[in-house]
């Protein structure tokens, strides 16, 4: 009898939960929904964990077709009605900025939404969406298709921006999230992402040796730029500008220009 | 010019003899860049001898018209107008407006504030 009492009185404090009921039925007025207002609702924006509701118990046989109204709905479902969950950056090391634009707002949003999800299931610390100044265009133009200058007309575009950082990322599941993000392109969203890639330490060494191994093909390289007076002679440069490869580049049209006297 | 036209209509806008013409501008300055580039570099370039220089001018003065970048004027994709094209559509004005006010243009939309 007690054990009832308290689990009545948890169901009643915990975060309610949607349950297969609210998804089966349809006169029932959720009590959780829209993501929009579970933002208000839900404390920490960095929660990781979805919060322990116990079960409510079962009161219907399994066969009975309203045992279907009490079973929960899996975690990850359930994670769709909740704020995107994310992962806590170790480092703060940031891996790659994705910038979203869109002229539509509820695109965007949706979007940003999506990819902040995608980040947490490939284990991506993300952080954002961060809302960017929004770019105003503005267009005026006479309404008549001549003269009557003084009666225009303005149009304007306004660009959305959302920035969402990811940190600590590994770059190739970075790659792998940019990918997924653009298989699963939304209409009317523009995607730019910056990435960076960082070297191990000793960077100074292995730059240098770089740059020795190279060395023979810079050379190369540097005598054909003639930037070293003398080095390089009109007889030369006309010689070369002749030289078949040079003539293909430009569709062998340019005419052969005669060796200097 | 009819020697550097295409024998078969190759646009799909709207189509009148100043918008072929202008196409044909294009391609033409966009296949001979390169070269004119070339001759430019020749004739600015102080240490190639005088008379080498003076050849590339003569080459690049005598270069067809049509080659010439500033040849290029845009022109409106919907009735072919060549004044008061906005740049950011490849409309004219009131064409712009037009598509705007039935919502085509995506993001468009008219300015209130």
């Amino acid at each position: 009898m007690t054990t009832q009492i308290i689990r009545s009185l948890r169901r009643v404090t915990a975060t309610p939960i949607p349950t297969a009921s609210l998804a089966l039925t349809t006169q029932y007025t959720p009590t959780i929904s829209p993501p929009f207002l579970c933002r208000r609702m839900s404390t920490s924006p960095f929660r990781t964990e979805l919060p322990v509701v116990e079960a409510p118990p079962l009161t219907t046989e399994p066969s009975s077709p309203a045992y279907l109204n009490d079973v929960r709905l899996p975690r990850a479902v359930q994670a769709v009605y909740l704020r995107p969950l994310r992962r806590e950056a170790t480092y703060d090391v940031p891996a790659c900025d994705l910038q979203l634009r869109s002229y539509s707002i509820r695109n965007l949003e949706f979007f940003s939404d999506f990819a902040l999800r995608a980040a947490y299931y490939l284990n991506l610390p993300a952080y954002g969406p961060v809302p960017l100044p929004r770019i105003l265009e503005r267009w005026t133009v006479p309404k008549a298709h001549f003269i009557h200058k003084k009666s225009q007309e303005n149009f304007e575009r306004k660009t959305h921006r959302r920035l969402i950082q990811i940190k600590d990322g590994h770059p190739e599941t970075v790659e792998i999230w940019l990918a997924f993000l653009q298989k699963h392109a939304y209409y009317g969203i523009g995607m730019k992402a910056n990435v960076w890639n960082y070297e191990g330490l000793g960077l100074g060494a292995t730059m240098e040796k770089r740059a020795m191994d190279m060395k023979g093909d810079l050379d190369q390289r540097w005598a054909l730029l003639g930037l070293e007076k003398g080095k390089i002679s009109a007889e030369e440069a006309i010689e070369a500008i002749n030289r078949e490869s040079s003539r293909a580049q430009f569709g062998g049209k340019t005419p052969r220009l005669p060796d200097t006297e | 010019m009819s020697m550097f036209r295409a024998k078969k209509l190759d646009l799909g806008c709207f189509v009148n003899a100043r918008v072929i013409r202008d196409h044909t501008k294009r391609k033409v300055f966009a296949e001979h860049e390169a070269e004119r580039q070339a001759l430019r570099y020749i004739i600015r370039n102080m240490e190639l001898p005088a008379r080498t220089r003076a050849q590339a001018q003569l080459e690049l003065s005598q270069m067809h018209c049509y080659t010439r970048s500033t040849q290029i004027s845009n022109r409106c994709t919907e009735g072919g107008k060549g004044r008061g094209v906005l740049r950011d559509f490849k409309m004219t004005r009131f064409n712009f407006r037009l598509n705007a006010l039935k919502g085509l243009i995506p993001g468009v939309k008219k300015g209130i504030w």
